[in-house]
């Protein structure tokens, strides 16, 4: 991918990410279900919230570095 | 046997003493080298984890026990926050970075034109809305405590007896004292505390490790994460809520995003202590990745209490009873050092972060202005009430925070505290998110906005907290004021249907969110505030940094076109003025920019910006404008110590080179008057020879007697101008202070005696009587015995000459006192007038007498007189102004 299209990617991940832990997607998984004697909304929660993570840290040293900054540069 | 009392708590004192050495080690390594592992991004990851208080370690337990997987947004809202660091954190991050903000309140009153108001009103906000927080933590280590010693055995130790208010308000003194030892020991201008930063990274992993520990084990105990939830939902617990997801979920997940970022201690540690931008990267998916873990072991702790423990258990304590009822001792204390780790971490960094607050907002602010004088000559004045000030916010801080547990004992959990204080700090973020990206965003609006969201979350969230102790507050829940039952606390409008905490959110967010909008868009903003709002929200603009002028004021496109002309040219100022709507119109930040840089071409940058800062604001920005603007920050406090210090340092040059020009002027004019008077003086005497002489030259057929008169004339006044220029000389060498003089010890009393003697010829002329009054028997002065009879003798005879009065007298006395020796000669004479008692030692000063009398000295001697005494490092004085006659002292210290 295009590395200037990172922060549009970036951001509709967020969104995306923030419509899954919203009803009425998360309503889906309420379902009285289990898996591995789990309740099934426990374990979609946990899945999303750990994909995030994992898609975060891919995106994290990827986006662009301009104009970083540090205190001591600017004293 | 459980854990004794005393025990728990000298684990805990000795725990807290073990963060101090973290801290002063860490103090100390971040002074050594700036690479090391301290600025790592994972102890800056780690620190942002001060977000997991006792709230976290114990209250999610409960939370889950009561409301099932509800705990979960608290973490899921951070989560997004720090997925779309991007967006707001990074830009956050770079706006302090660049502006050097150090708290919430900052960053609301810098970005909207540097509001003192808006400053005060976020801090005092932030200061009631954390008190619930403070007291969530005070009520989860007093239950810790008295958990974990066992209730029965408080009976045992110095617990003896003490209920849980003595307990909590004891705690709350050790967390204030502590927080003043850690966080008030100096204050550093960026407001990084890296010491306490390592503590809190220590701390955060301490947390996470014992909640870790304890899940594992409870998971072991319960047979598994299967066994357990199976077991649950045999002893009839819901563990599929199907409530779970519905207005609250999305009310809260909104709140632990607006707490995420507003919180005082978030902000602190996420934006004012990042050294290093990049840090964001790994916090950005590490810290969501902390919270994971964090609430992993939550719901299979929560449901293996609720199935094992008797029921009334209060399952805000399970973390540590479960441990207990298993006769784990070593891991109950471990977790409650991990609970204890989460509560001091919350206390330390908030109340650091508010006092950051109080002092830089409120304390400071009326410090500048009363006390004028502080820190002109002291450059600590200002660190050391800086420090004084933290230290009485953070001990306020506490005292609200006991005070908000003291009236709210009553509620046993503990998540719904912690609730009240995010939806607090929540009414910040329509202003925040506006400052960040919202040009338009005004200072009115904003002020307006966090204003109404507070009133509203006062009365409809904290308030009703009080229902339990307050029979009032009750009967206002019950029937509204004044029985205006559609203004009831949790009824708002008719909306009592909805859950208390979505009812609170919506409102009070709703109307602060219109009224920002509303407002924001029918007021106007000022100069400086659009140029701030410009700096935020361009943040990322290479261009936004370029242009930081303190260009304010209210110059219209018709002013500026007036100057651009005359600089530019009609031709080009028209060219640029295209486009820029009506001539009364107040042109932007940009566009001043603009034309600063055009006229830059022309006549260079800063005589550009010299001339453009005249023209926008009628005179460029007064250094007090500039002080006014920061004085809220440290900046200022910093800039104003240096500023002083350079600007008394120029002061003082500007007046010494001042004085030094007078002098020069004086000495100058001196010279001149110097020159006329001795050209006068020798005038005067060289006519009349001149004129005898000629007489002499052309009448020959002169009477010998007439001829002996005008010889005799002529001699005279040869003798008179002889005399005058030997004092000229005299004088001038004494005052360019050549002449071998030397000062040896002789007998000043003798030489008194010697001036009186020469005297009494010319007194007895006058059919005077010299009147010896009171001598002293001889005194040892340092310096010429001719010199000094030189100047009695022109005292004395001065006072002889001028004196007009029908009996004349003269009067000398001497005597010696206070290791000086002192001559008086005192006449009946005129006296001095007053005007000439001043200018009677400058040179060619006669007095009034003397021009009547015979113009018989030049008007040096008394000139010469105090010159020589001068030498003597004596004074010569004429002593105050008496009924008639004149009085001189002369004063030389004895050798």
């Amino acid at each position: 991918m295009d590395r200037r299209k990172l922060p549009s990617a970036s951001l509709f991940f967020l969104i995306f990410g923030t419509l899954l832990f919203l009803p009425p997607l998360v309503l889906l998984f309420n379902q009285h279900l289990r898996v591995l004697g789990i309740p099934l909304e426990v374990i979609y929660l946990f899945a999303v919230w750990l994909a995030l993570v994992v898609g975060t840290a891919m995106f994290a040293y990827r986006l662009p570095h301009d104009g970083e900054q540090k205190t001591e540069d600017i004293g | 046997m459980t854990l004794s009392s005393d025990f728990v708590i000298a684990t805990a004192i000795g725990y807290v003493g073990l963060l101090f050495l973290i801290a002063y080690a860490g103090d100390r390594r971040a002074r050594k080298s700036s690479g090391s592992f301290l600025r790592s991004p994972f102890v800056y990851t780690l620190a942002i984890s001060v977000y997991c208080t006792s709230w976290t370690f114990y209250g999610a337990v409960g939370s889950a026990a009561r409301n099932g997987l509800e705990y979960l947004t608290i973490y899921l809202g951070p989560t997004l926050v720090f997925v779309g660091w991007w967006f707001v954190l990074r830009k956050l991050v770079r706006i302090s970075h660049g502006q050097r903000l150090t708290s919430i309140a900052d960053l609301l009153s810098s970005r909207f034109g540097k509001s003192s108001r808006l400053a005060v009103l976020v801090t005092v906000i932030a200061v009631i809305g954390i008190a619930p927080y403070i007291a969530l933590q005070l009520k989860a280590v007093t239950s810790s405590i008295q958990a974990v010693a066992g209730a029965s055995e408080l009976g045992d130790g110095s617990l003896k007896g003490v209920d849980d208010v003595s307990l909590a308000l004891g705690v709350a003194a050790a967390m204030a004292l502590f927080t003043i030892l850690f966080g008030t020991r100096n204050v550093d201008a960026k407001e990084q505390h890296h010491g306490v930063v390592a503590a809190i990274a220590f701390e955060a992993v301490v947390k996470l490790t014992a909640l870790l520990t304890v899940g594992i084990f409870v998971v072991v105990m319960g047979g598994g994460f299967e066994a357990i939830f199976a077991s649950a939902q045999a002893k009839g617990i819901d563990i599929y809520s199907d409530e779970t997801f519905g207005n609250r979920w999305v009310a809260m997940n909104i709140l632990s995003i607006a707490a995420i970022i507003c919180l005082p201690r978030q902000f602190q540690i996420t934006v004012v202590e990042n050294s290093d931008e990049s840090h964001l990267r790994t916090a950005s998916w590490a810290f969501p990745a902390y919270l994971l873990l964090m609430s992993l072991f939550t719901l299979p702790i929560a449901l293996f209490g609720l199935t094992s423990m008797p029921a009334g258990s209060n399952p805000d304590m399970f973390v540590l009873t479960l441990p207990l009822a298993a006769g784990q001792q070593g891991l109950a204390l471990f977790a409650f050092v991990g609970g204890f780790s989460s509560a001091t971490s919350m206390i330390i960094v908030e109340a650091i972060a508010l006092s950051i607050m109080v002092s830089n907002h409120i304390v400071m602010p009326i410090a500048l202005r009363t006390a004028r004088g502080l820190g002109e000559n002291d450059a600590n004045g200002v660190s050391r009430l800086l420090l004084n000030s933290r230290r009485l916010s953070i001990g306020i801080i506490l005292t609200l925070g006991f005070l908000y547990f003291y009236f709210t004992r009553d509620s046993d959990a503990l998540a719904p505290i912690g609730l009240i204080s995010f939806a607090g700090v929540a009414q910040f973020l329509p202003a925040i998110i506006a400052a960040l990206f919202w040009k338009d965003a005004t200072v009115k609006g904003a002020t307006a906005a966090v204003a109404v969201g507070f009133v509203i979350w006062a009365w409809s969230m904290f308030l009703p907290s009080f229902q339990n102790s307050s029979p009032a507050v009750a009967a206002l829940m019950a029937h509204g004021p004044w029985g205006v039952t559609w203004l009831r606390p949790e009824a708002l409008f008719g909306s009592g249907h909805l859950d208390p905490l979505v009812h609170s959110v919506f409102w009070s967010l709703l109307l602060n969110t219109t009224v920002l909008v509303v407002v924001s868009l029918v007021t106007s903003q000022s100069a400086l505030e659009r140029l701030q709002a410009n700096l935020f929200v361009d943040a990322f603009r290479p261009t936004a940094r370029a242009d930081q002028h303190f260009i304010h004021g209210s110059a219209t496109s018709h002013d500026l076109f007036f100057v651009a002309q005359r600089v530019l040219g009609s031709e080009r100022a028209t060219g640029l003025f295209e486009g820029v709507p009506r001539a009364d119109m107040v042109p932007s930040p940009e566009f001043i920019g603009r034309l600063e840089r055009e006229l830059a071409g022309s006549i260079g940058a800063a005589s550009a910006h010299v001339m453009l800062s005249k023209v926008v604001s009628g005179e460029a920005v007064s250094l007090e404008e500039v002080m006014q603007m920061a004085d809220e920050t440290q900046q200022a406090i910093e800039y104003s110590q240096e500023l002083e210090r350079t600007s008394s340092e120029l002061r003082m040059t500007a007046r010494k080179l001042e004085e030094v020009n007078d002098q020069l002027k004086e000495l100058d004019q001196q010279k001149d008057e110097f020159l006329s008077q001795v050209s006068h003086e020798v005038r005067t005497p060289m006519t009349s020879i001149r004129s005898f002489a000629e007489i002499l030259l052309d009448e020959e057929e002169l009477h010998p007697e007439e001829r002996r008169r005008f010889m005799t004339t002529i001699h005279d006044e040869s003798l008179r101008l002889t005399k005058l220029l030997d004092q000229i000389l005299d004088l001038s060498a004494m005052e360019r202070g050549e002449q071998g003089w030397e000062n040896w010890p002789f007998d000043a009393e003798a030489s008194l005696q010697r001036a009186i003697e020469i005297c009494r010829g010319l007194a007895r002329q006058r059919n005077m009587h010299l009147i010896i009054g009171a001598r002293t028997d001889g005194a040892n002065v340092c310096g010429d015995s001719d010199r000094l009879c030189q100047v009695l003798i022109n005292l004395i005879s001065n006072a002889i000459k001028y004196n007009d009065a029908a009996q004349p007298k003269v009067e000398i006395r001497s005597s010696v006192s206070r290791g000086r020796y002192i001559v008086e000669v005192l006449d009946n004479g005129p006296g001095i007038p007053k005007a000439e008692r001043k200018l009677i030692f400058e040179k060619f000063a006669r007095g009034q007498m003397g021009k009547g009398a015979a113009p018989f000295g030049a008007g040096l001697g008394l000139a010469i007189s105090r010159q020589i005494i001068a030498r003597m490092n004596g004074k010569l004085e004429l002593m105050p102004a008496r009924d008639r006659g004149a009085a001189f002292r002369v004063t030389i210290p004895l050798a």
